[in-house]
């Protein structure tokens, strides 16, 4: 699996746009303010030096508050795996893919049907997701519909870090969950002060778009940030719908909402590692619902990443879905032109960009393996062309000559796998051996891939003693899911 | 098999041309007999190199590359053992037919060849049916005769040299194989070729099997 890779060729703003962008932020901070529907968070703003209308339940922050707090949020936060290999650093314009959620059906692989998602396909998504090579980051993708809600953080968080040790980010429903879960991971890590030193397991709240502050997410964000628990403050303006339907205003929307988010770990607990998040999207107008395909999306998306590189913050992106209900070509134009935009623009994580698709309400065994090539050949474009000496080959060019051929040269042995992604599920056999091998389109052919993973027996990715120390403690695990 | 081999081995499927020479001049000078080089290292080096591109863990450039360190080996090995000691399956005329001046695919199918036993008349391009019955006068152990075109305009050239095959007698002394982008087996058989390669794997497959050499 590739690295986090360096990219910022895609800037949607110039500097004086960025700065239009950044001063709108502060002034809507400053003058309109943040509803805050949660007594301590308003309380914990007030304190910080915030500008507190208790009648309304507004806080209103100014400039030079607003860049303390930020200041304080670390630029780069590390995303630990369970093997070292997995590590990912976000910050800067480092950029990685993974998938994102919460959505609540999943396309049956053996049936075709689309059904209610349970916990055992929370079990199959991190168990094929293990296996795939250009996805970075694991982020729990469904909700299981089959396990009492008191018990779902638990088994969300469980199902991804028995079947991978890739990174495991999710949305969190229940303070009891939080705390249930930072007891499962302190189990598995040793202690509380080993799983913070190394903490492979985030979280996810958010915040309201139009510039509101929830009681119930805003509580799950104020224990995360207790625990040191990496945490994604994320905004969701929808253009038309809870942002003015310009596109620079929908930024506004989420950069300052995110901020707020932020500001507030910050005063929790000063330093904890926090991560800007977008949601944002756009609508259809013809009844204002939510779309995930448009590619304003994406250019939205790319433009908040420069704004958070603006603010030297970490960021949590948003691409790489469709609104297709099947694995058809709508899918992989509308999913590829999103998570493009996204990583030419340095955008750190580039989430929900594997399998998601149908409002984002549908996962996709099938489209997780199409994905997965998206992403390979967006890391790709990312990587950007290397120019030395070894790859301007004069050299090379100089042995072989006019008329010669270069497909026999040492220079292409050494260089063609570093240069060229390499797919997996793209067909490049002539007519006649495709035809040969069943004629099958890539929907087929992402199929068979995707079985093929999850027909081999499930493996553990936790010792024995720390699988059974865990369903011991915490008898409400369903495990095995079947 | 010895240190020494699993060396050359390692050295063939990395395509290291120089190592693999130094390494053979080793053997050679501590007694090793130059069959038993060949056969346990070299040879069975490019049989599991060959097997990896089958299935596809390696690529045509990279068995290129092992294919030409082994050749390299085998230079050494060559005036010890005889001309008679390496087996050949026989002599393969090739070219692209008239009018059409691609090279890469009737190249490639000319190293695959090579590599794979067969000696190789290579006509190059453009080439007429008097240019191929000429050659196939000159060299009557032919076995083989193979015929190229990536232009659908030019495909019509094939039918056309073996037509000329025929009234010079020598369409029952050669086995026809053709390839190359627009060409399929339906188009083979329409033209009464006796065979039809996909690509340059298959195609030194097929014409070993054209030889009766099938592996």
């Amino acid at each position: 699996m590739k690295k986090t890779v360096r990219c910022n060729r895609y800037r949607p703003f110039n500097d004086e746009q960025a700065k239009m962008v950044h001063e709108t932020v502060l002034r809507v901070l400053g003058e309109i303010g943040i509803e805050v529907n949660e007594e301590e968070a308003l309380e914990l703003f007030q304190k910080a030096g915030a500008k507190v209308d208790a009648d309304k339940s507004i806080a209103r922050f100014d400039s030079e508050l607003v860049m303390k707090l930020i200041n304080q949020a670390p630029s780069n936060v590390t995303l630990w795996g369970r093997e070292e290999k997995h590590k990912i650093v976000l910050g800067e314009d480092r950029v990685c893919i993974g998938t994102g959620g919460t959505a609540i059906r999943v396309v049956d692989l053996d049936t075709g049907e689309t059904r209610a998602s349970e916990i055992r396909d929370l079990h199959d998504m991190a168990r094929l997701c293990h296996h795939l090579d250009n996805l970075h980051l694991y982020m729990l993708p469904l909700y299981p519909n089959d396990i009492p809600k008191e018990n779902v953080d638990l088994n969300r968080f469980f199902s991804g870090i028995v079947n991978t040790t890739k990174h495991v980010m999710g949305g969190v429903y229940t303070v009891e969950g939080v705390r249930d879960v930072f007891e499962m991971c302190s189990l598995i890590a040793g202690s509380p002060d080993e799983f913070r030193k190394r903490p492979f397991i985030s979280m996810i709240t958010c915040v309201i778009s139009p510039l509101k502050m929830d009681s119930h997410y805003t509580k799950l964000m104020i224990e995360a940030a207790k625990h040191g628990i990496p945490v994604v403050c994320p905004a969701e303006p929808l253009c038309g719908a809870t942002s003015p339907i310009t596109l620079a205003a929908n930024v506004v929307h989420q950069v300052t909402e995110s901020l707020a988010g932020v500001m507030l770990t910050q005063i929790v607990n000063p330093g904890t590692p926090v991560i800007l998040g977008t949601v944002s999207s756009t609508t259809d107008f013809r009844d204002m619902r939510y779309i995930c395909g448009g590619v304003e999306m994406g250019m939205i998306s790319a433009a908040e990443a420069q704004m958070a590189q603006f603010y030297g913050l970490p960021f949590y992106a948003v691409g790489g879905m469709s609104d297709s209900k099947v694995v058809d070509a709508q899918a992989g134009y509308e999913s590829a032109m999103t998570t493009l935009l996204n990583v030419l623009a340095g955008a750190n994580f580039v989430h929900d960009a594997i399998g998601l698709f149908d409002f984002a309400l549908t996962m996709s065994y099938e489209k997780c393996i199409m994905d997965n090539e998206i992403s390979g050949m967006a890391m790709r474009a990312a990587e950007g062309i290397r120019v030395d000496e070894e790859t301007l080959a004069f050299d090379v060019i100089k042995e072989v000559g006019p008329g010669g051929s270069f497909i026999s040269h040492k220079h292409t042995a050494r260089n063609m796998r570093k240069e060229h992604f390499l797919p997996k599920l793209s067909d490049r056999n002539i007519r006649e051996k495709w035809a040969a091998q069943g004629g099958k389109d890539a929907a087929r052919r992402a199929h068979d891939l995707a079985k093929k993973i999850l027909d081999r027996p499930p493996e553990p990715q936790l010792p024995a003693e720390k699988l059974s120390a865990v369903t011991d403690r915490f008898p409400q695990i369903v495990y095995p899911a079947k | 098999m010895t240190t020494n081999y699993e060396n050359i081995a390692e050295a063939v499927r990395t395509g290291e041309e120089d190592v693999v020479q130094k390494l053979v001049h080793q053997a050679l000078d501590r007694g090793d007999s130059p069959q038993a080089i060949l056969d346990e290292a070299l040879i069975s080096a490019m049989d599991e190199v060959g097997q990896l591109f089958e299935q596809e863990e390696i690529f045509l450039p990279e068995l290129l590359v092992a294919a030409n360190a082994m050749k390299a080996g085998v230079e050494i090995l060559k005036p010890l053992l005889g001309e008679d000691a390496i087996k050949s399956y026989g002599t393969v005329i090739i070219g692209t037919v008239q009018g059409d001046l691609h090279d890469i695919g009737k190249s490639l199918v000319s190293m695959m060849l090579e590599r794979g036993g067969f000696k190789i008349i290579d006509l190059g391009t453009d080439v007429s049916p008097e240019n191929f019955i000429q050659s196939l006068k000159d060299n009557p152990e032919t076995k083989v005769l193979g015929m190229s075109a990536l232009l659908t305009t030019t495909m019509p050239e094939m039918k056309t040299t073996i037509e000329a095959l025929e009234k010079a007698g020598l369409r029952d002394k050669v086995k026809v194989i053709i390839g190359g982008a627009p060409v399929t087996n339906a188009f083979a058989q329409e033209i009464a070729a006796d065979a039809y390669a996909p690509d340059a794997v298959a195609a030194k497959n097929i014409v070993r099997q054209l030889v009766g050499e099938e592996d």
